[in-house]
């Protein structure tokens, strides 16, 4: 069975780590996704506001997140994949802010993630192309940001993961950064080779292909071995609501619009044996507070159901 | 690069007088040859279609559009409809596209629109027996399971399903897509080559939706290389270039992608771009910019312009706004259609913006501001212009952007082929200026609404959030 794993945003409490680490390992789940990215939000950069998190040498922040690896540890949960905060860079900001996200941010990340014991780390690639004009020129911009962590990476045995994204145009989100499954293998493959070390991976997130109508399992199966962490998660096609899994339908058959056979086959088609990790933090603030473990304990149910299917279909 | 409109929504085909009429009127040289008119996709599975009635059916709408001296030089061959469930029609769309070619060769069509066979049912798991059902594990289209053949740059050697991992062996990174679906479709295009040659017929292959329990998703040659892969192997087994693409910007749309990437991936193969418009979510025909969200168009027409500039597309713009004229009164249809005319000739200006100004040889720009700026840090390495002048006397001698600012009275001395590019919205006080002054000189409009690169304090209210 493989392992599975949900994001530790809206489980995890900083005052006692453990208390909800063990309700991870209650409600079926075996992995993390550690939700570093909740210390300095999206919503904050983009309005060119920072706060002094990271102003912790990396000495303090690993006192600070001391609780939180031995909760992990004491509920048995292992910190598969930890979210780097995003963006980092943030276009039109001052070059302050974006220095500091390159030279504090991202360094102190990649040492928080080695001190966690954590394999994967996911970053956000540059939503650049429409101020340079072409994906090509946005992933140069992105490649030198992996470039300045990527020995980092070597040095702790970490996976940078690079992510599809999307972008918007007039409220309708279409495909951004690394929505190009094998101009993604490629690039990968050439930093691997660069670095001599599997710095870089892929982190195919279903909720972000949904909106962008991406096939799941060409994507994944274009991606082989390079796919290393999961965002699963569910939508309406139309907006990023990382919901849970056949939530949503369309017709009045009530099927689920999510291409969740072709989710399985594709990584069937790779023999994917990682860990199926679920992005659903929102769920956890639109169920009552009261059912957040029995919340907890349906993704968790869904993941041991796909990890079966994955079991049926693994090549 | 020439401009045409779609007849849905504005042209009944059995009285196609005033809808002719009106699209002639408004300006357009040109209109789409379109027998989904005369056989909808609706009624096509129901009642089927026979090949033989087509011409006679179409008749009326191509009589009417000789006497209106409207061009046909693009058609669309009759399609069922995207999630059509049946898998039995292959052999009655064969007859009916080869009688289209007829038709196009009557008409003087030089291209014609085919959709692959099965164009919305995707590649598996829809159900339909005999369909991509890999479940079931039967034989059809687009079942990737069976681990049968793919395209390596357009060979049709047999490559094992593994392969379709990048950089694998056996299979060409990004230009295949192996299944039943190519396999099925190369052997109904490549048996339409012939007739197709014979009527001087280019048939055009076009981007595709597919339907997952009502959500569009990309669908046949929605991967922009994989479209181009299938053009090139059509052609290479053709043995001539019988084969080019059409790019719906609908299609793009409604998938999400990056139209720009999409159309630079297309490149040549580029013969036709439908330009509609939606929210992105439902299939509709709507007149470009007119699907707004707080003020932002939903369809990336940056990226159409960055795209079809890039290519130095010339090929067929098509206006197709059938959702707009079939929500307008048709007592209004003749307004709209110069609004639609119009809006193809901003795309068409905008679309070949460089082409212009390669024209000449040398130029200079009248407007020293934004616009100047833009134009420097796009075109002025490509195209140095001598200088740039303005009206305000107080900065002619300055420099700006690396380029001297002169009194307009100095465009009197340039030579005479010598273009001048306005870069000012007030494009037409400034022309009849200039006129008044004597100057004779090439006068063009340059605009940077939609340039290949910005500043980025060009775009600063856009923010995405991932």
């Amino acid at each position: 069975m493989s392992g599975i794993g949900v994001q530790t945003k809206n489980v995890i409490n900083d005052n006692c780590p453990e208390e909800g680490f063990t309700m991870l390992r209650l409600a079926g789940f075996s992995c993390a996704d550690f939700s570093l990215n909740g210390y300095l939000l999206n919503s904050s950069l983009y309005r060119s506001e920072l706060n002094d998190f990271f102003d912790r040498s990396v000495q303090e922040l690993e006192r600070f997140f001391t609780p939180h690896k031995r909760g992990a540890e004491a509920a048995g949960i292992t910190i598969n994949q930890i979210h780097m905060p995003y963006p980092v860079y943030v276009p039109g900001a001052d070059k302050e802010i974006n220095d500091y996200l390159r030279n504090q941010v991202a360094p102190k990340s990649m040492a928080v993630c080695a001190f966690l014991g954590c394999p994967h780390i996911v970053i956000h690639g540059f939503k650049l192309a429409r101020f340079l004009g072409s994906e090509e020129l946005e992933w140069q911009e992105t490649a030198e940001f992996i470039d300045s962590i990527a020995p980092l990476a070597k040095e702790a045995g970490i996976t940078i993961c690079i992510e599809n994204l999307y972008d918007s145009i007039g409220g309708h989100l279409v495909e951004g950064p690394c929505c190009n499954a094998r101009k993604a293998a490629e690039r990968i493959d050439y930093f691997n080779d660069k670095y001599g070390a599997e710095v870089l991976g892929f982190c195919f997130d279903t909720g972000h292909a949904n909106i962008v109508g991406l096939d799941f399992e060409d994507f994944i199966t274009a991606l082989g071995r390079r796919l290393k962490v999961l965002h699963i998660h569910d939508n309406d096609g139309i907006s990023d609501l990382h919901q849970i899994p056949f939530t949503f339908a369309r017709t009045r058959e009530n099927r689920s619009s999510t291409d969740w056979d072709g989710f399985i086959r594709g990584l069937g088609n790779i023999g994917f044996d990682k860990v199926l990790s679920f992005e659903t933090a929102p769920v956890l603030t639109a169920f009552p507070k009261a059912m957040k473990q029995d919340v907890l304990g349906f993704i968790a149910d869904i993941g041991a159901f796909f990890s079966g299917e994955l079991q049926k279909n693994r090549k | 690069m020439n401009i045409v409109c779609a007849p849905q929504g504005l042209v009944d085909p059995e009285r196609p007088g005033r809808g002719v009429g009106d699209i002639a009127a408004a300006g357009f040289e040109g209109v789409m040859l379109d027998a989904s008119m005369c056989c909808p996709p609706d009624e096509f599975e129901l009642r089927g279609v026979h090949p033989e009635s087509l011409y006679e059916s179409m008749k009326p709408f191509l009589d009417r559009c000789g006497q209106e001296g409207l061009l046909m030089p693009i058609a669309r061959a009759p399609h069922p409809k995207r999630n059509t469930k049946r898998s039995d029609l292959k052999e009655m769309l064969l007859q009916l596209v080869k009688e289209s070619i007829r038709v196009c060769e009557k008409a003087g069509c030089g291209y014609l629109i085919v959709d692959p066979l099965f164009a919305g049912i995707g590649n598996r798991g829809t159900g339909c027996e005999g369909i991509g059902n890999r479940k079931s594990g039967c034989e059809g289209i687009g079942n990737r399971r069976t681990g049968c053949e793919g395209i390596g740059s357009g060979e049709t050697r047999c490559e094992g399903i593994g392969s379709r991992e990048a950089g694998c062996a056996g299979i060409e990174s990004g230009k295949t897509r192996s299944g039943m679906e190519w396999e099925v479709n190369r052997e109904y295009y490549l048996s339409l080559a012939k007739a197709a040659e014979e009527s001087r017929v280019m048939i055009l292959l076009q981007n595709q939706c597919r339907e997952h329990n009502g959500h569009l998703m990309r669908g046949i040659c929605a991967d922009a290389e994989e479209a181009a892969a299938w053009v090139d192997a059509l052609n290479e087994a053709a043995g001539r270039e019988c084969f080019g693409f059409c790019m719906d910007t609908g299609v793009c749309s409604l998938c999400g992608q990056n139209i720009r990437e999409y159309a630079a991936a297309l490149g040549a193969r580029m013969k036709a771009v439908v330009l509609r418009d939606c929210d992105g979510h439902y299939e509709t025909s709507m007149l470009p910019f007119t699907c707004t969200n707080c003020g932002s168009s939903a369809t990336d027409w940056l990226g159409v312009v960055r795209g079809l500039r890039e290519i130095d597309f010339d090929g067929l713009l098509i206006m197709d706004l059938g959702t707009t004229a079939e929500a307008f009164s048709r007592l209004l249809h003749p307004q709209l259609l110069q609004l639609a005319y119009g809006v193809a000739e901003f795309f068409k200006w905008q679309v070949s913006m460089k082409r212009v100004l390669k024209k000449y040889d040398t130029r200079v720009l009248f407007g020293a501001g934004n616009m100047c700026r833009n134009f420097m840090k796009c075109y002025g390495d490509e195209f140095p212009p001598l200088f740039t002048c303005d009206n305000n006397r107080e900065r002619w001698g300055e420099r700006f952007e690396g380029l001297e600012i002169k009194a307009p009275e100095s465009l009197k001395e340039l030579s005479p082929d010598c273009a001048i590019f306005i870069c000012n919205i007030y494009y037409r006080e400034i022309e009849e200026q200039l006129r008044e002054m004597g100057i004779r000189n090439p006068i063009e409009y340059f605009n940077d609404e939609y340039m290949p690169s910005y500043y980025f304090d060009r775009l600063e209210e856009w923010k995405g959030e991932v």
